[in-house]
């Protein structure tokens, strides 16, 4: 949570003079615009644009990208606004490029199952596009985000475990250059397009490399059947053996979620459930009819050597819905657990061999904070968060839970993890990026300053100063 | 173990200083993919065997030099492999060889291509700095996916020197059916199937057959073997590894042999000579006489491109042009990695 040193050039009446005169209405200065997209649903410090501006087309990003290189202000790609480390705030002010009007499914292959979108058409509104036509968008991080967003931020989420993440399944991109031009990266034919993989280099570079206008995604076939079942365990070490084993045995789980026991109360309260106070599993199973069973089978049986109880079966699309919806909504259950808190979450990511150890060391750092702190996270990955509740009239807590997420990211690192596995850097997580990759990162500032030679490209993201 | 490394990236700072190439070979067995071999080689083959190998959370660490054949040997011990299936054109074919060619096989349209494998990698770089990205977890976005950019970048970035990857379990059952039908009918097939789901894990049309290959649990094998009728191939695991290395008759034709990559739905491909089909219609294996112009066109109609993959006229290039946009692009991107330009320079393209 440190704040970063940020120095705002006065923004050139000259350039929000060619911006009106091209985009008019779609180019807005107004406070409560500005505000808005200053912050994300991250704790950060809110650092607000000087401009908005609303583009239609990749052609007038390449233009807005254009008119502020000519004066050397930054810009900054913005979708959904529900990054978690301060990916799209203007720390250097700038031009916030909003691309939510561009918000149209361009075209959706079924035979070959890819669609693609435009950079501000939303997962939910992909799957509602894609309703009659047996396929479906798989990658669901929670909240409502912009695929482009998705994209840039190489976005995860509770079924990775089963269908990847974005990395593996974004086909291509358009994308705008710093200098304003449009490449077109990968495409529709299954291996990437000749030369080097920049579809893989985009996708994660958080609005630094260049903007996404548009993505091309792989679809998948909707599974033929699905049941979700939850079930409590004894401990949290029990639980995440379960689901060690159930890896292990090649059963293709496609979502596999841990909830701790505060989090559960959490929910309780929030969700208006019933559950048993205890470290509970969410689990869903994708296949055939016959598959999903012996799944679901082989599951149970892991589940009840170590201890499991309580397994609940949700076979009806309301019931797996509801029970969804409130693992989504843990986040915000957790934040109800501390009137007027500020939340701040961490996001390690280890070795599926030490998760049960490093939540377990976890524990004791929790057991010494002073401030409400839940877990939970998608075991099946290895990727877990802490959402630790501090009160806003307490500004020694912020200090505390830095110190809380120190401890935690330096466990992960020792046992060869990684500061971030689905949330990014941002500039909440720039200070490890040394830590965790030595000399590498001079590599990475490198393509940054070989691409984006003025760094107007989403300054002071990623890469430390 | 570390003098290797020393050796190599004294290698690359000598080369640099002196403006001389290099050229990375770990089994040689593909040294006829790509441009023209430049400068001295440069050879990974001492640096070799796994570092780390944790069946229970499914991640192997490497060296470069591993064989591998070894490498899979040590996988199949504890019931696991690489997914993407690389092919072997060598028994002496290495694991630093398969990332940087990037070529994945028969596995690679239903399981993921080697890029979709790679949780980190330890490189040397232009400049003879060893540097490591990624690591050995499921998921990392901690910065830019440079161990993915490496997958096929042909060694003009770095020397790859360790790489981690994700392994899976061999299915418990596989099995293979061929049925004969025309190319069109075979296209067709694939593509209505891939949108089923049936447990496939590998397809190909020669010969007037198609091939399936069905893997995963035993019962969801068996009615999928139902379902799609045709005559059980006894000997399938050679069949597909003979497909996999190269080693079917039709690899053995004289004419040139292209790759053209397109999307999976694209007809039979109207050009002169034998061809193969495979990853559900994604893959066109063509030994053809036709010029360069006419298969690359005939791939760009159909959304892909074509590489010139054995033998023929190299000298127009091997893979498919860039515009001039995105060759600027590489010549940045490597730029930052080798800027003194000597690492397999020409492999990919002329001028990277």
């Amino acid at each position: 949570m440190n704040q970063p040193v940020s120095s705002r050039k006065p923004f050139p009446a000259e350039l929000l003079a060619a911006l009106m005169a091209k985009f008019g209405d779609r180019v807005s200065t107004g406070a409560a615009i500005l505000e808005q997209h200053g912050k994300d649903e991250s704790a950060h410090p809110h650092a607000p644009p000087d401009a908005v501006v609303f583009p239609e087309t990749t052609a007038e990003v390449a233009l807005i990208v254009k008119l502020c290189g000519k004066h050397g202000i930054p810009v900054i790609a913005f979708g959904a606004g529900s990054s978690l480390e301060g990916h799209v705030l203007a720390i250097y002010g700038g031009v916030s490029i909003d691309l939510t009007r561009m918000n149209k499914v361009l075209a959706v292959h079924a035979e070959d199952q890819d669609v693609t979108v435009e950079a501000g058409v939303t997962r939910k509104q992909l799957n509602q596009h894609l309703r009659d036509t047996g396929l479906f968008f798989p990658i669901d991080p929670g909240a409502d985000a912009t695929l482009g967003g998705m994209a840039a931020t190489r976005a995860s989420g509770t079924n990775a475990v089963r269908y990847g993440t974005m990395s593996e399944n974004v086909m291509g991109l358009t994308v705008v250059l710093a200098d304003g031009r449009i490449i077109h990266t990968g495409g529709r034919s299954r291996k990437s397009a000749a030369g080097y993989d920049l579809t893989r280099l985009f996708v994660g570079s958080e609005g630094t490399l260049g903007l996404i206008t548009e993505v091309t995604l792989r679809l998948h076939t909707l599974p033929e059947a699905v049941s979700a079942a939850v079930c409590a365990f004894p401990s949290v070490d029990a639980a995440v053996r379960a689901v060690i084993q159930t890896i292990q045995l090649g059963v293709p789980i496609a979502r596999c979620e841990l909830l701790d026991a505060t989090t559960i109360g959490a929910v309780n309260l929030y969700s208006g459930l019933e559950l048993r106070e205890a470290p509970m599993l969410f689990c869903e199973f994708h296949g055939t009819t016959a598959s999903v069973a012996e799944q679901a089978e082989t599951v149970q049986t892991i589940a009840r050597e170590l201890g499991g109880m309580d397994f609940e079966w949700a076979t009806k699309q309301e019931d797996r819905t509801r029970l969804w919806q409130a693992r989504h909504d843990a986040y915000l259950a957790c934040r109800r657990l501390r009137p007027n808190n500020r939340a701040f979450s961490t996001d390690v990511c280890v070795p599926i061999s030490r998760l049960a150890e490093c939540i377990a060391e976890t524990y004791d750092d929790i057991a010494m904070a002073s401030m409400p702190v839940a877990l939970f996270g998608h075991v099946g990955d290895g990727n877990f968060h802490l959402v630790i509740l501090l009160d806003p009239d307490h500004p020694e807590e912020a200090d505390l839970a830095d110190a809380l997420n120190r401890r935690v990211v330096m466990r992960a690192l020792e046992m060869g993890g990684t500061c971030t596995g689905e949330h990014g850097i941002g500039i909440g997580k720039i200070e490890f990026m040394n830590e965790e990759h030595g000399d590498a990162v001079s590599v990475m500032a490198a393509i940054k300053k070989s691409l984006d030679p003025g760094n107007l490209l989403n300054p002071g993201k990623i890469i430390p100063a | 173990m570390q003098d290797i490394i020393d050796q190599l990236a004294h290698a690359i700072r000598e080369a640099a200083s002196h403006k001389t190439c290099l050229r990375i070979r770990g089994g040689g067995t593909k040294d006829f993919y790509g441009g023209p071999l430049r400068g001295e080689s440069l050879s990974t083959t001492a640096y070799r065997g796994v570092i780390d190998y944790e069946p229970t959370e499914l991640v192997v660490i490497a060296r470069a030099g591993t064989p591998l054949p070894e490498l899979e040997a040590v996988l199949r011990e504890k019931g696991q492999m690489l997914a993407f299936e690389p092919p072997h054109f060598g028994s002496s074919a290495t694991l630093g060889g398969a990332i940087a060619a990037g070529l994945s096989g028969p596995r690679r349209a239903y399981a993921g291509a080697v890029r979709d494998f790679m949780l980190g990698v330890r490189m040397v770089d232009g400049k003879g700095s060893d540097l490591r990205f990624g690591g050995r977890v499921m998921k990392n976005v901690a910065g830019y996916d440079i161990s993915r950019l490496m997958a096929g970048s042909l060694g003009t970035l770095g020397v790859i020197l360790e790489a981690s990857l994700k392994t899976l379990p061999l299915p418990a059952a596989e099995f293979t059916l061929r049925r004969e039908q025309t190319q069109a009918e075979a296209i067709a097939l694939m593509n209505e199937w891939a949108g089923k789901p049936l447990p496939l894990s590998a397809t190909c049309h020669t010969g007037g057959f198609l091939y399936v290959r069905l893997s995963g649990a035993v019962a969801a094998v068996r009615a999928a073997r139902e379902k799609l009728g045709g005559e059980e191939v006894t000997d399938g695991t050679t069949f597909w590894r003979e497909l996999r290395d190269q080693r079917l008759d039709f690899f053995t034709l004289p004419e040139p042999l292209w790759r053209l990559s397109i999307k999976s739905t694209a007809a039979a491909l109207d050009l002169p000579g034998e061809q193969i089909i495979e990853w559900g219609g994604a893959l066109r294996w063509v030994r053809t006489i036709a010029d360069a112009q006419t298969i690359r066109e005939a791939a760009a109609r159909c959304g892909g491109h074509a590489a010139l993959f054995r033998g023929g006229d190299k000298t127009t290039g091997v893979f498919h042009p860039l515009p001039p946009v995105m060759m600027r692009l590489h010549q940045r991107l490597k730029q930052a990695f080798d800027p003194a330009g000597i690492l397999n320079p020409g492999r990919m393209y002329e001028g990277l």
